[in-house]
C-alpha cells in the first residue's frame, strides 16, 4: 500500500560498499550472541513441549494389555494404530468434536463481531470517556476462568439465580443448564470472558490506522460508519486473522467452563468436549494410552484449523 | 484379545472370590511376614475426610518411633483419585491413602496397592470384620485395605412435612410412593426426595438393597449386570417417581439441591449415616431444626439395606515402608483413640466393631428428632450380602452418570442403565479382561 513507501529509500541505501563486508562479520558474533539467548528458550521448549509431545506420540502406540479378571500385572504390547481407531470410534469423542463445531459457530461470530462492534466505537471519533470504557470492557477477561465458570454457574442455577428468579416473575421460564440451553450458557461465558481481551487487540491496530488515510476519507465525504468499514476494517484485518487463529486454537482446548459447570448439571457429561474427553481417559479410565491418541488427535485438528485461518486470511491480504 | 497370558494368581486367587471370605485364616503364599518387629520411619498418609489432621496427630503423640506427615487432598469427585492414581503411577504417592470401596477393586487391578497381608495383625483386625465388609476389602487370598466406616443408606425425612401430608414413615416403597402423592396433594410444589445424576453410586445402592448384582466373578470372567432384573425394576420404579414429579432430578450437593433443601422444596434426602452434617449444614439457618429424622429406606417387601458410600485405608506402591503404614493403618481403622481423635467432624458409621458408640459420643445429634444411631444401627443389621464392586467402577460410573444427563429431556433412567451396561462391557473389554453379559 501506500504507508511504507517514505521509509524504503534509507535502508536502501545503507548497505553500500564498506559497509557491506560489515554484516557479515556482525552475523559471526550475531550468530552466537543470538545463539547464546536462544540457548534457555529452546532448552525449555525442548523439555516443556517437545519432549511430552514426543513422549504422548510413543505412548498412543502401545497399550496396557490386562487378562482374565485383571488382577494380574498388566502387559505393555505395541498395538500400532489401534487406539487412534479406538477414539476416532468412541460416539462420545466424535460427538463432543461435532459439539465443539456447533459450539465455535456460536461463539466465533458472536465474540469476534463483538469484539470488532466494541473496538470500533471506542475509536471512533464521537467515543467519550474512551479509557473508563476500555477498562470496563476488559474486566472480565481479568477474572480468572475457573471463578468466571464458578460465577456464571451459580447465576444460571434455578433456585439461586437472581437472574432466573428475575425472569420467573417475569413469566419467562428459562432453565440454562438444561441439554438444549447448556452450549449457548456456555459460548455465553466464554464471550463475556474473551471480547474485552480481544477489543484490546483490535483497538490497538484502530489506533495504528494511519490518520491522513482516515482525514483523505472523510474530505471524500465518508462518514464514521462508511470509513469503519471500508478504511478501517480493511486495515486491521492483520490483527483479526491473529484473534481468529488464537480463538480456533483456544476453542479447540475448551475444558474448563464445562467442567466446572458439569458440577452444577447433568447436562454436560464427562466426555463432553474432545479435552475431558481425554481427561476421562487419562484419570476417570485410567487408560493413559488412549487419552495420548485423543491428545494427539486434537493436536491435529489445532493444526489443521490453525493452518486454515493463516492460509484464508493471508490470501485475503493478497 | 489376550487373555490367557497371565494366569499366574490373578486366577486362582479370585476364584476363591471375596465372597467366600469364611477361609481367611489360611496363610497365603505371601513373603515377609513380620508383624513382630517394631517398624519406624517417617510416612506420608493422604485423605479427603475432615478430621483426619487430628488423627495423625494423635498417632504422632501417641508413640515416637513412626511419624506421620498428613496431608488434605481433596475428595474423588473433585478429582483425588485422578491425583492420587496419577501420583501413584509417577511412584511418588503417599504410603497410606485412603480409598472408597467402589473405587478398591480399580486400585487394586491396576496393581496401585500393596497388599495389607503380612503386615497387618489379622487376627485383631480384619478377622473381627462383619463378612459385608470382608468382602469389600478382599480380593482373592489378599486383603488391601482396612475398612473405616461402613456407611448404610439411609432415608431422612421432613417429620413436619410427613406428618402435613398425613402419612407415616414408609417402610416399603410402595409406601413411598404413596407418600409422594399425598404429599403432593397438601403442597404440589414439594418434592418427596431427589434424584441424583451425579451419584451413579446412590443407583448401585438402591440396585444391591433390591437385590442386583452389578459385578461378580465366574471362572476368570467378569459377570457384568449393571442392567440385571433387580436393577431393572429399581429403574422402572424411579422412573414413575420422576414422572410423578415425587422426586426432582437434581445433582445432590450442588446450590439448588442445597437451596431446595432450605426453602423446603424437597423435603427428604436419600443418603447414608454421613448426610446429617450435610443436612444440618443447609438447613439449620432455615429453621428446621428438630423436624429432620434418620429412617430406613424403604424396602421391596422384607428389610433391606445397602451400603452407599464409605472409605478405606490402605498402603499404596509408592509406599517403602509398608510396616509401618501398616501400623498406622491399624490405628486408623481400629483405634478407639483415633475415632476420638477426629471429633465431632460428622455421624461416622464405623466398620470395626466397639467402635461406632466412641463416633456417636463424639456427634452432636441434637438437630435430628429422633435417634438417628439406633436407626443406622438397624439399618446395618440388614445389608444385604454377596455384593462386589468390579474392576473398573469409574467407567461405570462415567456412562451412567452421562446418560443421566439425558434425564431432563426426556431420557430414561430404564435406558441409562442399559447404556451404563453396554459400556461398562465395552471398557472392561478394550482393556483386556475378560467379560461374560
Amino acid at each position: 500500500m501506500v504507508t511504507p513507501a517514505p521509509t524504503k529509500p534509507p535502508t536502501a541505501t545503507k548497505p553500500t560498499g564498506p559497509a557491506q563486508r560489515k554484516p557479515r562479520a556482525m552475523s559471526g558474533t550475531g550468530g552466537r550472541t543470538a545463539a547464546l539467548f536462544l540457548t534457555p528458550f529452546f532448552t525449555i521448549f525442548a523439555l516443556a513441549m517437545v519432549a511430552p509431545v514426543v513422549y504422548a506420540i510413543v505412548l498412543s502406540f502401545f497399550a496396557q494389555q490386562k487378562s482374565g479378571l485383571g488382577f494380574g500385572e498388566a502387559k505393555t504390547a505395541f498395538v500400532g494404530l489401534e487406539n487412534y481407531l479406538q477414539v476416532m470410534q468412541s460416539e462420545s469423542f466424535v460427538g463432543g468434536i461435532g459439539r465443539l463445531a456447533l459450539y465455535c459457530l456460536l461463539y466465533i461470530p458472536c465474540m469476534v463481531g463483538g469484539a470488532l462492534a466494541f473496538a470500533l466505537l471506542l475509536d471512533a471519533a464521537v467515543a467519550r470517556a474512551r479509557k473508563l470504557f476500555q477498562l470496563l470492557v476488559f474486566l472480565p477477561h481479568a477474572v480468572p476462568g475457573v471463578i468466571a465458570a464458578l460465577i456464571w454457574a451459580y447465576l444460571y442455577t434455578p433456585g439461586v439465580s437472581p437472574i432466573v428468579s428475575v425472569l420467573e416473575t417475569g413469566g419467562i421460564s428459562l432453565n440454562f443448564l438444561d441439554n438444549q440451553m447448556i452450549l449457548p450458557s456456555i459460548v455465553n461465558i466464554a464471550v463475556w470472558e474473551w471480547t474485552g481481551y480481544n477489543v484490546i487487540v483490535l483497538f490497538t491496530a484502530l489506533q495504528a490506522v494511519p490518520r491522513e488515510i482516515l482525514e483523505a476519507a472523510r474530505v471524500d465525504g465518508a462518514g464514521e460508519i462508511r470509513a469503519a468499514i471500508s478504511i478501517k476494517l480493511p486495515l486491521i484485518l492483520p490483527a483479526l486473522s491473529v484473534i481468529m487463529l488464537f480463538t480456533v486454537i483456544g476453542t479447540l482446548q475448551l475444558f474448563t467452563e464445562p467442567s466446572i459447570i458439569s458440577k452444577a448439571t447433568a447436562s454436560v457429561t464427562s466426555t463432553w468436549v474432545p479435552n475431558m474427553w481425554a481427561y476421562d481417559a487419562a484419570f476417570n479410565r485410567h487408560n493413559l494410552n488412549q487419552a495420548a491418541a485423543a491428545s494427539i488427535i486434537i493436536a491435529l485438528m489445532a493444526a489443521v484449523l490453525s493452518w486454515a485461518v493463516t492460509r484464508f486470511s493471508s490470501r485475503n491480504k493478497a | 484379545m489376550k487373555r490367557r497370558q497371565l494366569l499366574l494368581g490373578a486366577v486362582s486367587l479370585m476364584a476363591s472370590a471375596a465372597l467366600i471370605t469364611g477361609c481367611g485364616s489360611t496363610p497365603a503364599a505371601t513373603p515377609t511376614p513380620t508383624p513382630t518387629e517394631d517398624p519406624t520411619g517417617t510416612i506420608t498418609f493422604w485423605s479427603s475426610m475432615a478430621g483426619m489432621d487430628k488423627v495423625a496427630a494423635a498417632f504422632n503423640a501417641s508413640q515416637d518411633k513412626i511419624k506421620v506427615n498428613f496431608e488434605t487432598i481433596p475428595n474423588g469427585g473433585a478429582g483425588g483419585y485422578a491425583k492420587l492414581s496419577t501420583a501413584i503411577t509417577a511412584g511418588n504417592g503417599p504410603d497410606v491413602a485412603t480409598i472408597e470401596y467402589p473405587q478398591l477393586p480399580q486400585f487394586v487391578s491396576n496393581g496401585q496397592l500393596q497388599p495389607l497381608d503380612g503386615y497387618i495383625n489379622k487376627a485383631e483386625t480384619v478377622d473381627k470384620l462383619s463378612d459385608e465388609t470382608k468382602a469389600l476389602v478382599q480380593f482373592g487370598d489378599n486383603t488391601y485395605a482396612l475398612p473405616y466406616d461402613a456407611a448404610p443408606m439411609i432415608m431422612w425425612y421432613r417429620k413436619d412435612m410427613l406428618d402435613k401430608a398425613g402419612v407415616s414413615t414408609p417402610t416399603t416403597w410402595q409406601e413411598f410412593e404413596e407418600a409422594g402423592k399425598k404429599l403432593k396433594a397438601v403442597d404440589p410444589e414439594a418434592y418427596l426426595a431427589s434424584f441424583n445424576p451425579n451419584e451413579a453410586a446412590l443407583t448401585a445402592a438402591l440396585s444391591w438393597q433390591a437385590g442386583a448384582k452389578w459385578f461378580g466373578t465366574e471362572g476368570d470372567s467378569w459377570k457384568v449386570g449393571v442392567n440385571d432384573e433387580a436393577t431393572k425394576k429399581v429403574a422402572t420404579y424411579w422412573q414413575k417417581l420422576i414422572d410423578q414429579k415425587i422426586v426432582k432430578v437434581q445433582q445432590s450437593f450442588s446450590d439448588e439441591w442445597s437451596a431446595d433443601l432450605a426453602s423446603g422444596a424437597v423435603v427428604g434426602v436419600l443418603g447414608a449415616n454421613w448426610s446429617a452434617t450435610g443436612i444440618q449444614k443447609r438447613t439449620e439457618a432455615s429453621g428446621q431444626k428438630g423436624q429432620w429424622i434418620a429412617a430406613e429406606v424403604p424396602n421391596w417387601g422384607s428389610p433391606a439395606d445397602a451400603f452407599y458410600g464409605g472409605s478405606s485405608f490402605n498402603i499404596t506402591k509408592s509406599s517403602k515402608n509398608p510396616a509401618a503404614a501398616a501400623k498406622f493403618i491399624e490405628f486408623l481403622a481400629t483405634s478407639k483413640d483415633a475415632i476420638s481423635a477426629r471429633g465431632n467432624t460428622g455421624s461416622a458409621y464405623l466398620a470395626f466393631p466397639g467402635l461406632t458408640p466412641i463416633a456417636q459420643q463424639a456427634f452432636d445429634a441434637s438437630y435430628f428428632g429422633n435417634d438417628i444411631y439406633s436407626v443406622f444401627d438397624k439399618a446395618y443389621s440388614t445389608i444385604t450380602p454377596g455384593w462386589q464392586w468390579g474392576p473398573n467402577w469409574d467407567i461405570t460410573n462415567t456412562a451412567l452418570k452421562d446418560a443421566y444427563g439425558k434425564l431432563t429431556s426426556g431420557g430414561k433412567v430404564l435406558e441409562a442403565v442399559d447404556t451404563a451396561q453396554s459400556a461398562t462391557v465395552a471398557g472392561l473389554k478394550q482393556n483386556g479382561l475378560s467379560v461374560k453379559e
